[in-house]
């Protein structure tokens, strides 16, 4: 990890702990950032849109007289800083106390990895206009490339490249600062239906390094070959069937998994996991572990939001629920040790098939591409998604399909998965592979 | 999280504003602009509205849009936005944790043709504001265009939220005993409710528009929300909902018959889920009751209707503009001038007069939603739907709050009129996808109708639909329009924006119910 430059940060945080101690806070934790983002967008063969921009800002945990209150501001001119601090610091004192509001106990900052988390390119600041610009050019060009049926109605493409800074100091000892880069690559295809539906799809690319994206042409292009492939989607009928779910699509249904994992939802009885713990909750092929040290890993960090510093946390093995993301606040009043707040990278085990494989393993069912809406309940774990994609038929991707729900339960749905595949998602810190559920209730005519 | 939500132009989400962390709350001690527009027909001086709030002046911005012009673009705006949101949470019995935001920028724009440049600062010094004029300019590569030479305040903007006390002046003792008797009425309305947990949250805001025409216009702009959320256990058996109020509204909102409401509908919606089953799964009529069933038109009708997916012709709607969609009776607004409304606006964000929109006048599309680039590409006066979340985006063809007016039928003539069906009576969130015009809406509670009557509760259940068809279907409209109180966030391009919706009784004579077959 890099700490260049971080030091003005660095005293903007440590400043501002010394303010808030000053102006009555017992302890105080402070993380100043800076953001800088530079995006193009380039719509059907001409400049669309340009933005850059510089945030920062800072925002502060006050613990005072046992109560609790946490702030952010932008406006850092010192006498309005000042007087947030001071009217921050009065608002607390009227709040009821808590005594499980605390800073999290030292020992937790304790064992810092010194790994190079690789997640700075250099690369970032060099980049000029003209390169960005060359790059959207090159995207478009692949997207109308897939176009054999001058269906293409419209191509929006985009570049953006990111600087994140940030610098946290805790009254009770912890220090700590992170920077990192991130590129993003997108094409937005909109197609002409015979049906007057104007269907539109995009793939994107996210990484830590330049060279980590794919080459332009290519992503541009299956950009093309996804929207053109949506033509003549239909609704299918009503069935029970067996669903691949592209590696691309698999975290909505992993999102719905991890919320329900935190400890505030535990806590709070808001969890179709509560109780669960060592229990089995999907099938021996759900093995899930966080992994926080993930070389140019996109959610890859030394320490959590709190401080706490990052380890591997095993999350499920062979189905069986291992862990929660249990912050401090959340782990004094369930008197539980704190993991972790929150996930880093995920790391699955993978399965040894690619997606074309395994949808030759299924015969017939649906591919699910991607999700229309919908929602889960984190309290049952019922769900009910809107979702689109292809029909499988003798082993391969037929018809496009629309205007479809699936629908049913957490706790049955990851025990009928049957199949996981060798082909992570990098573009996610959760690397989802594509995922073969069997039964899986689909709505339609 | 993936940068495809910043440049994701292809779906849009109309998503319950949760009670989250940070953002909304009271206010602390800012120096408080008077409750109106300031200034006067003499044109503006140091000690208009914010110009002390934001420590700029006249000479300040017009140094900045001259620099914006720099290279020769055909407009330019600043959006200077000073914004103190608080939220207070009350768990577990006892109100213990608050956040508080303050925002303080200005987003500079240049527009050249229909492209967009855009920069924005936290910095309010002359340096960095014509630093970041400069970078915008860059869209445009003309000699430069001198800046106005003179500004003069738009002053007679209408006031919509009025307040008798600011957020900024209201403390936050006041607002704990409504939470405190809240979470009490919770508890003692059901044994059954085992958590409750409140948001209280509200803003103090204030804008100021400056453009390259030399117009001022500013506005103060409040807002506030309060959810209340429970679980309850049944017979080893856990259940959660939410009941949520909004406006742009002061302390005065939360009179007693709200906070009562408040209090029935979250426990009721929470307890009947007990009984609760997932409706049969396909196509089936889908009644939906009056208020916040407005989601429907959000989803399937108003982002395919904003101007900007027209314009680019990605739209279902784009080759629609005054063509039959709906039946005669089907009359759709989107209106900015309900009081009090969360999706009120006494101005849009690119200083410009909202109204009240008809999108479909007796079954036709009369219109689309405008800001000034769509406006200026259709030729027609913008529609004051320019919106954005903050200084630090772009405005966009943004809805206000989205309506169908009144029709011909009864609620209960609408009920009869199923024989197998279902009737959506509460939502959490909804989306679309533009341009196939597929949308959903997902429904947390409602009844099926059996031979006219409602018979069992369901929940659970996501709604898919395609636009322009459902439409079609809307085959019965009661008289009964409310337009819902809650609070409803709709989000465009990773931007957010307070909006309002309601509908009358509605049928739709068949539409995919995605429940489950036993």
């Amino acid at each position: 990890m890099s700490t260049t430059n971080t030091t003005n940060l660095a005293d903007v945080a440590r400043q501002a702990v010394d303010l808030a101690r000053q102006k009555g806070a017992s302890e105080a934790a402070a993380t100043a950032n800076r953001t800088r983002d530079v995006e193009m967008q380039w719509r059907d063969g001409r400049l669309d849109k340009v933005s850059e921009a510089t945030t920062r800002g800072l925002s502060l945990q006050l613990y005072v007289d046992g109560r609790y209150s946490a702030v952010a501001t932008s406006d850092l001119r010192p006498e309005a800083l000042e007087r947030f601090i001071t009217d921050s610091i009065a608002m607390t004192r009227v709040l009821a106390r808590d005594e499980h509001r605390r800073l999290p106990e030292p020992e937790f900052y304790a064992g810092r990895s010194a790994v190079d988390l690789a997640i700075e390119d250099p690369r970032q600041e060099k980049l000029t206009a003209d390169e960005r610009q060359r790059f959207v050019r090159e995207l478009e060009a692949g997207a109308r490339a897939a176009d054999t049926k001058s269906a293409i109605l419209s191509v929006t493409t985009a570049f953006g490249d990111t600087l994140r800074e940030m610098y946290r100091v805790s009254s009770n000892g912890f220090e700590g600062g992170l920077r990192g880069t991130q590129f993003v690559a997108s094409a937005q295809v909109s197609a002409q239906d015979p049906d007057g539906r104007r269907p539109e799809e995009s793939d994107f690319a996210v990484a830590r390094f330049f060279e980590d994206l794919p080459d332009a042409a290519t992503l541009g292009r299956r950009a093309g070959e996804r929207a053109l492939g949506r033509i003549g989607s239909t609704k299918g009928a009503s069935a029970v069937l067996t669903m691949a779910v592209d590696n691309r699509a698999a975290g909505r249904l992993v999102s719905m998994l991890l919320g329900p994992m935190s400890g505030g939802a535990i806590q709070q009885k808001r969890s179709f996991l509560d109780g669960k713990l060592g229990q089995p909750v999907g099938s021996g092929l759900l093995v899930l572990t966080d992994e926080p040290h993930v070389k140019r890993g996109l959610g890859s960090r030394l320490f959590d939001g709190e401080g706490i510093t990052a380890r591997p946390l095993p999350l499920f093995e062979g189905g069986v629920l291992r862990t929660y993301f249990i912050d401090t606040y959340y782990g004094r009043k369930l008197k539980a040790r704190p993991t972790s707040g929150s996930a880093s990278n995920l790391s699955w085990k993978l399965g040894s098939k690619g997606q074309g494989e395994l949808l030759a393993d299924l015969k017939e069912g649906v591919l699910v591409t991607g999700f229309l809406g919908g929602n889960s309940n984190p309290v049952t774990g019922d769900f009910s998604l809107g979702v689109q994609g292809f029909r499988v038929r003798g082993g391969k991707r037929a018809e496009p399909i629309g205007e479809m729900n699936i629908s049913g339960n957490q706790l049955d749905l990851w025990k009928r998965l049957v199949a996981v595949g060798s082909d992570p998602y990098v573009n996610s810190a959760m690397r989802t592979p594509t995922l073969v559920f069997e039964g899986v209730q689909f709505a339609g005519v | 999280m993936t940068r495809r939500d910043f440049v994701g132009y292809g779906t849009t989400a109309l998503a319950m504003a949760g009670a989250g962390e940070l953002l909304s709350g009271c206010a602390t001690t800012q120096r408080a602009g008077p409750g109106g527009p300031g200034g006067g027909s003499d044109g503006p001086s140091q000690s208009i509205g914010y110009f002390a709030r934001f420590g700029v002046d006249e000479t300040l911005i017009r140094e900045t849009l001259a620099a914006a012009l720099s290279r020769g673009g055909d407009y330019s705006d600043l959006f200077f936005q000073h914004r103190v949101s608080t939220s207070m949470a009350l768990e577990d019995g006892a109100v213990n944790k608050a956040f508080t935001t303050v925002e303080l920028g200005v987003g500079v724009r240049v527009i050249k043709g229909d492209q967009t440049g855009y920069a924005y600062t936290e910095e309010l010094t002359l340096e960095a504001m014509r630093s970041a004029a400069r970078t915008a300019a860059a869209i445009a590569d003309g000699p430069s265009r001198p800046g106005p030479q003179r500004l003069h305040v738009f002053k007679d903007i209408p006031q919509r939220y009025v307040l008798k006390l600011g957020w900024d002046a209201v403390r936050p003792e006041q607002k704990l005993p409504i939470l405190e008797g809240l979470n009490a009425a919770a508890f003692k309305a059901d044994k059954r409710v085992s958590k409750v947990t409140l948001s209280f949250s509200d803003e103090h805001g204030a804008v100021l528009v400056a453009d390259s025409n030399g117009r001022l216009v500013e506005d103060v702009q409040p807002m506030t929300s309060l959810y209340l959320s429970c679980v309850a256990e049944q017979n080893g058996k856990r259940e959660q909902n939410t009941y949520g109020v909004a406006g742009r509204a002061g302390l005065d909102f939360y009179s007693p018959e709200r906070l009562d409401r408040m209090v029935r509908e979250a426990v009721s919606r929470t307890t009947i889920l007990f009984e609760a089953i997932q409706p049969p799964a396909g196509e089936l009529p889908v009644v939906l009751a009056a208020g916040s069933s407005g989601i429907l038109l959000h989803e399937a009708i108003g982002h395919g209707m904003e101007a900007d997916f027209n314009r680019k012709g990605t739209s279902i709607y784009a080759d629609k503009l005054n063509k039959p969609i709906a039946h005669p009776f089907v009359n759709i607004v989107d209106d900015g001038t309900n009081e009090y409304a969360r999706g009120a606006i006494n101005v849009d964000d690119e200083g410009n007069e909202p109204g009240k929109t008809m999108l479909v006048e007796n079954g036709v599309l009369t219109t689309y939603l405008h800001d000034s680039i769509s406006a200026k590409h259709y030729k027609v006066k913008p529609t004051g739907n320019g919106r954005r979340e903050s200084y630090r985006y772009a405005p966009l063809p943004r809805m206000r709050s989205t309506y169908m007016l009144p029709g011909p039928h009864k609620h209960d003539e609408i009920i009869a009129s199923v024989k197998k069906g279902i009737y959506c009576t509460n939502f959490t969130n909804g989306q679309v996808n533009i341009g196939a015009g597929d949308f959903t809406f997902y429904v947390k509670n409602g009844y099926l109708i059996e031979d006219g009557k409602l018979t069992r509760p369901i929940k659970d259940v996501n709604i898919i639909g395609n636009g322009p068809k459902v439409l079609e279907k809307v085959d019965m409209v009661a008289d009964d329009l409310v337009i819902d109180e809650g609070g409803w966030t709709c989000g465009k391009d990773g931007q957010g924006v307070p909006v309002s919706q309601g509908i009358p009784t509605v049928r739709v004579a068949s539409i995919t119910v995605g429940g489950r077959n036993a």
